[in-house]
């Protein structure tokens, strides 16, 4: 379906990079559990299962709508602003061994990410990473930095 | 190994470091520039893959495979489009952030052709920008866009060269397609690295220094201490209480201090070296701000100094008391502006070397090549030193004291070796002098009409560890606290205080920026009591020419207070007709040092082999376009072409002192000493001389702008030759509270060139927008400031609102074509205004800068 968009676009973004069902750990429950509930609800077909069976947007074809994010059991879907192509791929609020143990790509609020921010966009709460996409300048520090790989360019450009 | 592609070659690293070090020390692509290597400035901004990405963030490593570009590799066809869209729409100052800005350009024009504005925004928001408020940048955008999409280079709109003409700007190729080199892109031939080991305290006696170990780590070229200091220890731009380094038993007074500098092969082993010098200090309870200076049992920050008061300021003028106890309306506030850092994307960086004669040559990036020339010489002992300006990359004030220069110079004395000493950005943050915090306590007194009666006030500034221009800040705050209106009593006492914070010193405005923000506060709420607008309350009692300013000034013909407010009024009554939140505000600003001081501008022309005359003057180009405003007053006033006339940057051996970019001062005064030597020139051309017959010919200009001192026993003093004059009014979006629009009108006396003069404007206004929104340069309990330049909360190109500049080109003064000064003013007028229009729309008063209660800032 084509919509008209209007910029400054947004889109949903699932922040679970779903590698602990990939690496057989049992599964994250932070994480995405591959309910398909954002998937049935969305009307533009904007969401998949990756390779993990973990629900990825195409950030092309999403509206913002917010039906996922209403939808998700986990409440691991938020709307973003697609300009903001940095983000953490991680909702784990363990402490660090509990979240390292729960995926191998979890954030484990070390705070590496937060002391090399330039912009002091990006803060530990709960133990995990979350982006002021107000202040955040994209730079990808943080994503270059983090010893988890939990933080992502969206481009794939810093990142995988 | 890692290979990836730049600029269209493989290359192939071994070394794991930072893509920026690797393009610019190993490719030497130094049009990736080096502003911060901390993600924020956007100034190495490249493409890879087709997305822009900032050099600094990813590591070698991670490019297997990649496809990088840099300006270098645009192709001819984009070099040109780019070069002329920056040139044509204004878009170049200091440069140092164009390059990344192109490659933003190119990376959105290469997917949307015919990109929206906001999205346009969008695009360069990442980048920041401190001299253009971006709005030329945009255009610049928006021209490249459309010349891409016609494939047609169009006729520049001007070429004539002559004052008065909008022409690109002569730097303008140099800086787009960066091969314009700033001090940091000198790779020399055997050149080592620099870095001073810093105080572990703000305040502590150092009681001694040992650097064996460091000295004996390979690669090790040299640690200096102030034991190897040849000449005075102490330098400074005017007061020499600026040590170059901490001797042992000696105080220190800030956290930036040097107590020793290492000179190495490279930075890694510079570092290292840093880390293996061992300093025992007594540390020292530190003096963390005014009232602990001020208090009676005050630590000193200085041994030397008998108080912590490093200047005390009393002007008066009439009876300022007596006037407000006879006034209708008298209203008292206390006011407080912030610390302010100058945030110029260029961090500073000199590079030093023994020139051919066997004098130490510095190439630095500073607001007075003869300053660095001065200090350096005073520190060395020797005046057996030349100082050259390379690019400079953004001042704002806060390059006219020697941060790097005196060290390059005393390691390359020393190691007889080129070295390069470059502060990292938070390095820069702690170092250079910053924008005076000011706490104020001013009173006013009208009559029943608004007329201001009398004006009396108290000032305080912290000035840090240092004096810098401490003195004259706070002399220019407090001559000018009494804004561009007549009335003859007012009184303003004044005390800047030493401290163990980073220092603080010339920031453009100069002071004014600070008590402006007070007096026209006190005008708006004056308005409000007696019941008439803003903008009439200013109307009626502003200086007009043939007036008496409060300093007891006859301000002359070309005064120009009254059109900035005319040229405002219609929109000003609309906006308010339409029930939009408005603020207005006034201000005055000096061209030219002033005050009795000897103000000399002056200009060496030189007709050389090439039969082109070359324009020399001791005076730097900061950004703000000096070079292009000389060339054009020399069309003007010669039968020369442009081709004919080459502009070569500040030196101290062939160009003439012509004094420190600082108080608006380079356009009048170099401007008019140039005037006087191309009068020169034109007489010995009479008779059809062509440039051939007087090659090997100087003709030398000199201006003296002649001041009366402050205080001075006569009638009317002149306290400066020219001011400025400035109306900026703030209009908000009453939804969104947001700014919808800044107009800015602005008395300049012939505008040179009306779309640098815009340029100027706009930057001014944005970077006051921030002054007044958010901006922020946080000191910790340690006398520790910020380190993260992103974090400083400087605006970006999405919050920019529509802005107006209204260039009010009155005839001026009978010197340098009636150019007047514009660079200073420009950021004065804009936090009042703005302060006003939030009141306008939530009735809360606001006294201290920033302001809260705005979408501009997170509170809490």
């Amino acid at each position: 379906m084509a919509v008209k968009k209007k910029f400054p676009y947004r889109a949903a973004v699932v922040a679970c990079n779903g590698t602990c069902a990939a690496s057989a750990v049992s599964r994250c429950k932070y994480g995405c559990v591959g309910c398909g509930n954002c998937i049935a609800v969305c009307r533009f077909k904007a969401i998949s299962f990756n390779e993990n069976g973990v629900a990825e947007v195409d950030e092309e074809k999403c509206i913002a709508c917010g039906m996922c994010v209403r939808a998700c059991p986990q409440e691991v879907i938020h709307l973003h602003e697609c300009a903001n192509y940095i983000v953490v791929k991680c909702s784990n609020e363990e402490k660090g061994k509990e979240a390292r143990e729960a995926c191998p790509l979890s954030c484990i609020g070390c705070g590496i990410c937060e002391k090399t921010c330039t912009a002091e966009a990006i803060k530990v709460a709960s133990n995990r990473a979350v982006i002021d996409e107000e202040l955040c300048l994209s730079c990808g520090m943080c994503a270059v930095k983090c010893p988890r790989h939990a933080i992502r360019d969206l481009r794939g450009v810093l990142t995988d | 190994m890692y290979t990836f592609v730049v600029n269209g070659k493989s290359v192939t690293t071994d070394k794991r470091q930072s893509l920026l070090r690797f393009l610019r020390d190993e490719l030497h692509l130094t049009s990736v520039k080096d502003g911060c290597s901390q993600g924020a400035c956007g100034a190495c901004t490249v493409i890879i893959d087709g997305v822009t990405c900032k050099a600094c963030v990813p590591t070698t490593d991670r490019l297997e495979g990649k496809n990088v570009l840099t300006v270098e590799g645009l192709s001819d066809w984009e070099s040109k489009v780019f070069t002329y869209a920056y040139g044509e729409a204004g878009a170049v100052q200091c440069g140092f952030c164009i390059p990344g800005m192109v490659m933003c350009t190119k990376a959105l024009l290469d997917v949307n052709p015919d990109p929206t504005e906001e999205e346009i925004r969008y695009a360069l928001r990442n980048n920041y920008c401190r001299c253009t408020g971006y709005v030329k940048i945009i255009a610049a955008v928006k021209l490249s866009a459309k010349i891409l999409r016609e494939g047609v280079i169009p006729e520049k709109g001007a070429d004539d060269w002559k004052v008065g003409s909008r022409v690109h700007r002569l730097d303008v190729e140099e800086k787009v397609l960066g091969y314009g080199k700033y001090p940091d892109d000198f790779y020399m031939e055997g050149m080592c690295y620099g870095s001073a080991l810093r105080s572990k305290y703000p305040r502590a006696r150092v009681l001694s220094i040992d650097i064996s170990k460091a000295k004996a780590l390979p690669g090790v070229v040299a640690v200096l201490t102030a034991e190897d200091i040849p000449g005075e220890n102490k330098i400074g731009h005017l007061k020499h209480d600026q040590y170059t380094m901490i001797p042992v038993g000696g105080l220190t007074h800030y956290l930036g201090d040097a107590i020793a500098l290492v000179a190495a092969e490279d930075m890694e082993t510079v570092e290292k070296a840093k880390k293996l010098i061992k300093v025992e200090y007594e540390v020292l309870p530190a003096v963390h701000n005014m009232k602990e200076a001020a208090a009676a049992d005050a630590q000193k920050v200085f041994d030397e100094e008998e108080s912590n008061v490093q200047a005390y300021k009393h002007v008066s003028r009439g009876n300022a008391s007596e006037a407000i106890k006879n006034a209708k309306h008298v209203i008292s506030h206390h006011f407080e502006t912030p610390w302010t850092e100058h945030a110029f994307l260029e961090p500073e960086c000199a590079v030093a070397y023994i020139d051919e004669d066997g004098d130490v040559m510095i190439i630095s990036t500073d607001q007075d090549a003869y300053c660095s020339y001065r200090e350096c010489s005073l520190m060395l002992g020797t005046d057996k030193v030349k100082a050259e300006n390379a690019l400079v990359g953004g001042g704002f004030g806060g390059k006219e004291d020697m941060t790097v220069q005196h060290h390059a110079a005393l390691i390359a004395y020393h190691t007889r070796r080129p070295v390069k000493v470059r502060l990292t950005r938070a390095e820069s943050l702690l170092i250079h002098p910053k924008r005076h915090h000011f706490v104020m306590d001013f009173t006013m007194g009208c009559d029943e009409d608004g007329k201001i009666m009398g004006v009396k006030a108290k000032v305080a500034s912290d000035t840090g560890a240092f004096a810098s221009l401490g003195g004259p800040v706070l002399e220019r705050a407090c001559t000018h606290a009494a804004g561009p209106y007549a009335y003859e009593n007012f009184e303003i006492e004044g005390t800047a205080y030493y401290t163990n914070n980073p220092p603080a010193g010339a920031f453009r405005g100069f002071g004014v920026t600070q008590t402006c923000f007070a007096t026209e506060t006190l005008l708006n709420m004056m308005a409000d009591e007696i019941g008439i607008t803003p903008w009439e309350i200013r109307y009626r009692n502003a200086i007009r020419p043939g007036g008496v300013l409060p300093n007891g000034q006859i301000v002359d013909e070309s005064t120009g207070l009254v059109e900035t407010l005319e040229a405002v009024k219609e929109e000003y009554d609309a906006a308010r007709a339409a029930g939009k939140p408005v603020g207005l505000a006034c201000a005055m600003k000096n061209a030219g040092v002033g005050v009795g001081i000897p103000d000399t501008g002056r200009v060496k022309l030189i007709v050389q082999e090439d039969q082109k005359l070359h324009i020399f003057a001791g005076a730097s180009c900061i950004g703000q376009g000096l070079g292009t405003v000389l060339v054009q007053m020399t069309v003007s006033n010669t039968d020369l072409k442009r081709e004919d006339i080459v502009y070569e940057r500040s030196n101290t051996w062939i160009a003439p002192d012509s004094g420190t970019t600082s108080g608006s001062r380079q356009t009048l005064i170099t401007g008019e000493a140039c005037m006087r030597a191309c009068r020169k020139f034109m007489e010995a051309k009479a008779g059809g001389k062509t440039l051939a017959d007087l090659v090997g010919q100087e003709f030398y200009g000199e201006y003296l702008a002649k001041t009366d001192p402050l205080g001075a026993d006569v009638p009317n003093p002149v306290s400066h030759v020219a001011y400025g004059y400035a109306t900026q009014m703030c209009i908000l979006d009453a939804k969104t509270k947001k700014i919808e629009k800044i107009v800015a009108a602005h008395d300049v006396g012939k505008a040179v060139n009306p779309l640098s003069c815009e340029g100027q404007i706009e930057g001014g206004v944005v970077m006051s927008m921030g002054y007044a929104l958010r901006e922020k340069y946080p000191i910790d309990g340690n006398c520790k400031p910020v380190e993260k330049y992103g974090a400083l909360g400087l605006l970006r190109a999405h919050e920019i609102p529509e802005i107006e500049a209204i260039v009010i080109d009155k005839p001026g003064l009978n010197v340098a074509c009636g150019a007047i000064g514009i660079g200073e003013i420009t950021s004065i007028p804009t936090a009042p205004a703005i302060t006003d229009a939030y009141y306008r729309l939530d009735k809360e008063r606001r006294y201290s800068l920033p302001i809260s209660g705005t979408p501009y800032k997170k509170e809490g």
